[in-house]
């Protein structure tokens, strides 16, 4: 059966550790694993007891799940010694499904491993659990052990061709043929060389922030164009174990960018971001030859370039989120602190990135959708952090971590925008479109 | 292999889930068992089954554990408190199944009290996450071992653990001013030099604190501990100087230790073994010429008018006797990776010369200044008749570290790091490594020592030689046990405590 780490693995040409006891067949279980967890066990072996054997837990303290639960379950060190325990024979998959869900893929377990750290370049041994977490998902799912919350959402997405960000029940303006309202008025062409990929929660949720996002590359003068047909990005599905499902919509996306030209893709989203990059690459090869563009890297770009001109102060003081998928799995994190030093008016207390890997919103990894509770403490907590800077806004660059950070800062007294959103106010831009909340535009503020 | 299912009585189980009355605080799913057998140190994989808690309890308050200790205790069940997990010896590492206490729930800032420079909190907070909430503040709780970033205040205090800074500081013992403990009979008590939560020094009763500190979870569960504010440091300074032999960094570290300066943080010293094998088998291994055989280091913790004029004497002393100082870079970056460094070893070699993936052993004591030449001497000897005989051991070689708190010359925490090849251990490798465990400190004894500086004697190689090493002081130790735990519920098993029952 074909697996999804073993495709992302030929790209990624990652060695199998030719120092391993089980390469040397020292580690041979008796054979009471199916072939499917053998497969598994045969991949992640030497990563997981790089972990095992030296067990420090580093990792627990910056987990952003693990910090609410405090359950040891839940650590990323836990996720890899249990990979030594299926191979051992003394679990069974369902034994830790549920300790599974509980990881937002945030990725800083492995910046902070201490094997990352020291070992991680020379011998390959740099601790990867975000993977595991994704190939563990995949076995429930091949199992039937998927959670029912991710079944719905993915049987849904399956349906719509995109994400049902607005409910899973009733009737709701989403799906293929609601996917461009958000650019209503906006005048954008179907089709071209550079396309704007617009992720689900953007197009039928917070939809201020594509908006504000097109307008400022047409400020710009940048040229692009939307899909044909804009499926889902299929990262979340992949998140969640949904293996195929995940490279169909994959091949469906490749496909339309191809009958239209495209040769540049803009990710407005982080996730999107990590998907055509990491993803999509493992999926087609070489093959995969579009030029994958970070949003904040371009419109840090065009601040520099003179190209946007800031000229609306946003006098407010405001702190800024490190997107995990940014700043922990693709370590982007000047880009956006330069567009912020650049608004004029706007006071800017930062809190380094480092510092920040033990921060997230909990918004990522499909933990919302089936530990809602954990998401929202893991907001409020980062919320109360910028409060104590004193701050009466927090400014994401990620549309999925601002639904739960947007609710959490309601409680707290403190606005979370968009970065394209605030420097589209401050370009002097009506951007329109709903931001889902209720919180009266930045430019009223302004004194 | 196959874990077999608890065996602790549904009626226990349901009393715990009443007592704690929260969804998932009581956990009997293998992976919440298994999980909870792990600590950092090599682990018999190949019996990983016979050291699981029948359930785990999450507990959030003292009167919980206060009600699960009397549970326990009244059925008898074995139970084990657990903070990070992160120790050495195994403290937290249930050997008899019954219920493990995780504390991992009790992890609040209760009170910063900037008056008095304390900070009281529960045992499940992070020294790393405590300084972050601190540094608004000014102030530091100064406990600093390579663990700083996972290890527990619970765990410190039950392995009386070791700080990095504590020549300046002081060590766990010194930095927790009082705590409140949950007796093997379910009783609370707070525990100070006498009494007051945040007095430092007192001259009334028994100094219960020093009972308690380093209990290895054999006398109860600490709940709340009241912790040292020092003044944040302004400066740090670390300068690592490399030497020919030996010898010369053994008599430079004592100059170093000697030199009278009050901000020296700790003075550090690796031998030959360790030189060589950095130089074969770490990755983040800085080349240095051949001729480096031994290296002293030491660091300085103060304002910078203090550190500033030390730090010239530090230079002076280390290049003394003929230590060649390795650079700022170095030294700087070495010093601040000395929590992410202890960790990084994967791979050792097999006696062939072969490189293999390997679990990373240290086996820390206390030893006397001037018996560390001949200790360390038998220590090799020991591990190279042990690397000769099995195909499962390497010598990583030793370091050294000033052991007293604010008293840096005198006794040193010696370790011999070891490699042991984890896949490979069947039951004779395992007994191999006990008995290997048991020379190590018998060495130790044998030259005045303690065959556990921070560590704890609470492993199968050392356990057996606790009484020993405590000589007559052991029957006053079983008679103590005995008295508070009449039913031996409190982790037993460990440290020979057994035999208070026999």
């Amino acid at each position: 059966m074909e697996r999804e780490m073993s495709e992302v693995d030929e790209t990624q040409s990652h060695v199998r550790n030719p120092l391993s006891a089980s390469a040397a067949g020292g580690n041979g279980n008796g054979g009471y694993l199916a072939e499917v967890e053998q497969a598994f066990v045969d991949r992640w072996h030497d990563n997981a007891y790089g972990c095992f054997s030296s067990g420090h837990k580093f990792c627990r303290e910056v987990c952003p799940v693990t910090q609410v639960t405090r359950n040891e379950n839940h650590t990323p060190t836990a996720f890899h010694s249990n990979v030594v325990a299926l191979e051992k024979g003394l679990i069974e998959v369902e034994d830790v499904a549920d300790d599974y869900v509980h990881c937002t893929q945030c990725g800083a377990c492995e910046l902070r491993c201490p094997n990352t750290i020291m070992v991680g370049d020379f011998y390959r041994a740099r601790t990867e659990t975000v993977k595991v977490v994704r190939a563990m998902r995949a076995l429930m799912v091949d199992k039937g052990l998927d959670r029912e919350g991710w079944k719905i959402w993915n049987r849904l997405t399956d349906k719509l061709k995109n994400e049902p960000v607005l409910g899973v029940e009733g009737d709701h303006p989403n799906g293929q043929e609601h996917v461009r309202d958000w650019a209503n008025g906006l005048d954008i062409p179907t089709g071209g060389e550079t396309i704007m990929f617009v992720d689900c929660e953007a197009a039928f949720y917070r939809t201020s922030i594509p908006r504000a996002t097109a307008q400022l590359l047409q400020l710009a003068g940048v040229e692009f164009g939307l899909m044909r047909e804009q499926w889902c990005c299929g990262g979340p599905a992949a998140e969640m174990g949904y293996v195929e499902q995940a490279r169909a919509f994959a091949e469906h996306n490749v496909a339309d960018w191809r009958a239209i030209g495209a040769k540049r893709i803009i990710a407005i989203e982080p996730h999107d971001y990590v998907h055509f990059t990491e993803d999509y690459p493992a999926y087609f090869g070489e093959e995969f030859d579009f030029e994958v563009v970070q949003i904040v890297d371009l419109v840090a770009e065009l601040i520099c370039d003179g190209r946007i001109e800031l000229k609306h102060p946003i006098d407010r003081v405001a702190t800024y989120h490190d997107p995990c998928r940014l700043n922990k799995r693709k370590g982007i994190h000047e880009a956006p602190r330069e567009i912020l030093r650049a608004i004029p008016g706007l006071t800017f207390k930062d809190v380094d990135h480092v510092t920040q890997w033990s921060y997230c919103s909990g918004g990522g990894g499909g933990l919302p959708i089936e530990k809602p509770e954990i998401t929202a403490e893991i907001s409020r907590r980062r919320l109360e952090k910028a409060g104590e800077l004193e701050v009466d806004m927090l400014v994401s660059a990620c549309v999925w971590s601002e639904r739960p950070l947007r609710a959490a800062g309601a409680a707290q007294g403190i606005e979370v925008w968009d970065i394209i959103e605030l420097v589209a106010e401050s370009a002097g831009i009506e951007i329109g479109g709903s931001m889902q909340s209720g919180n009266a535009p930045v430019g009223s503020t302004q004194g | 292999m196959t874990l077999a299912p608890p065996t602790i009585d549904s009626g226990i189980l349901e009393e715990l889930r009443a007592i704690v009355g929260e969804e998932d605080a009581v956990l009997i799913s293998k992976s919440s068992r298994l999980n909870r057998a792990r600590v950092p140190a090599p682990f018999p994989v190949h019996r990983w089954e016979e050291f699981v808690p029948d359930a785990v309890v999450l507990p959030r308050t003292v009167q919980h554990v206060s009600e699960i200790v009397k549970l326990a205790n009244r059925t008898k069940v074995p139970i084990v408190p657990r903070a990070g997990g992160t120790g050495l010896a195994d403290g937290a590492v249930p050997l008899r199944g019954g219920i493990v206490v995780d504390v991992k729930r009790m992890d609040k800032i209760k009170e910063v009290d900037l008056a008095n420079n304390t900070v009281t909190v529960g045992p499940g907070i992070n020294m790393q996450t405590l300084n972050r909430q601190l540094v608004k503040h000014g102030v530091m709780f100064p406990d600093d071992p390579a663990s700083y970033a996972c290890s527990l205040i619970g765990g410190r205090i039950g392995t009386s653990g070791f700080s990095l800074l504590g020549s300046r500081y002081g060590h766990t013992r010194d930095l927790v001013i009082s705590f409140e403990i949950v007796l093997p009979t379910g009783e609370v008590i707070e525990v100070g030099d006498g009494g007051g939560r945040k007095v430092r020094k007192s001259s009334t009763g028994y100094h219960l604190k020093h009972l308690f500190m380093g209990h290895q979870g054999t006398l109860g569960i600490v709940t709340e501990a009241t912790l040292e504010l020092v003044p944040r440091a302004e400066v740090e300074f670390a300068a690592f100087f490399l030497f020919e032999d030996f010898d010369t960094a053994y008599r430079t570290h004592r100059l170093l230790a000697c030199s009278g300066l009050a901000t020296l943080a700790g003075v550090m010293l690796f031998d030959s073994e360790k030189v060589a094998y950095l130089r074969r088998d770490d990755e983040a291994y800085i080349e240095q010429p051949d001729w480096v055989k031994a290296v002293a280091a030491a660091s300085l913790y103060g304002t910078r008018a203090e550190v500033e004029p030390a730090s010239k004497i530090v230079m002076e002393l280390g290049r003394s006797l003929g230590g060649k100082y390795i650079g700022d870079e170095i030294s700087s970056g070495d010093w601040s990776a000395r929590h992410d460094r202890y960790a990084n070893p994967l791979h050792g070699r097999a006696r062939d010369g072969q490189v293999v993936p390997m679990s990373w052993h240290c086996e820390d004591a206390a030893v006397p200044y001037s018996e560390l030449p001949a200790v360390r001497a038998k220590w090799h000897a020991i591990a190279s008749r042990y690397v000769e005989q099995y195909e499962i051991f390497d010598d990583w070689g030793m370091f050294a570290y000033t052991n007293g708190a604010h008293k840096p010359w005198g006794d040193v925490l010696a370790e011999i790091d070891m490699g042991l090849w984890e896949e490979r251990l069947d039951e004779a490798g395992w007994q191999a490594f006990i008995s290997l465990k048991r020379e190590i400190a018998q060495t130790v004894l044998d030259h005045g020592g303690s065959m556990t500086a921070c560590h704890g004697a609470t492993r199968a190689g050392d356990a057996e030689l606790v009484p020993q090493e405590m000589g007559g002081g052991w029957d006053v130790m079983m008679a103590i046990k005995r008295l508070l735990d009449p039913n031996n519920v409190m982790n037993p098993g460990k440290q020979s405590l057994d035999r208070a029952y026999e």
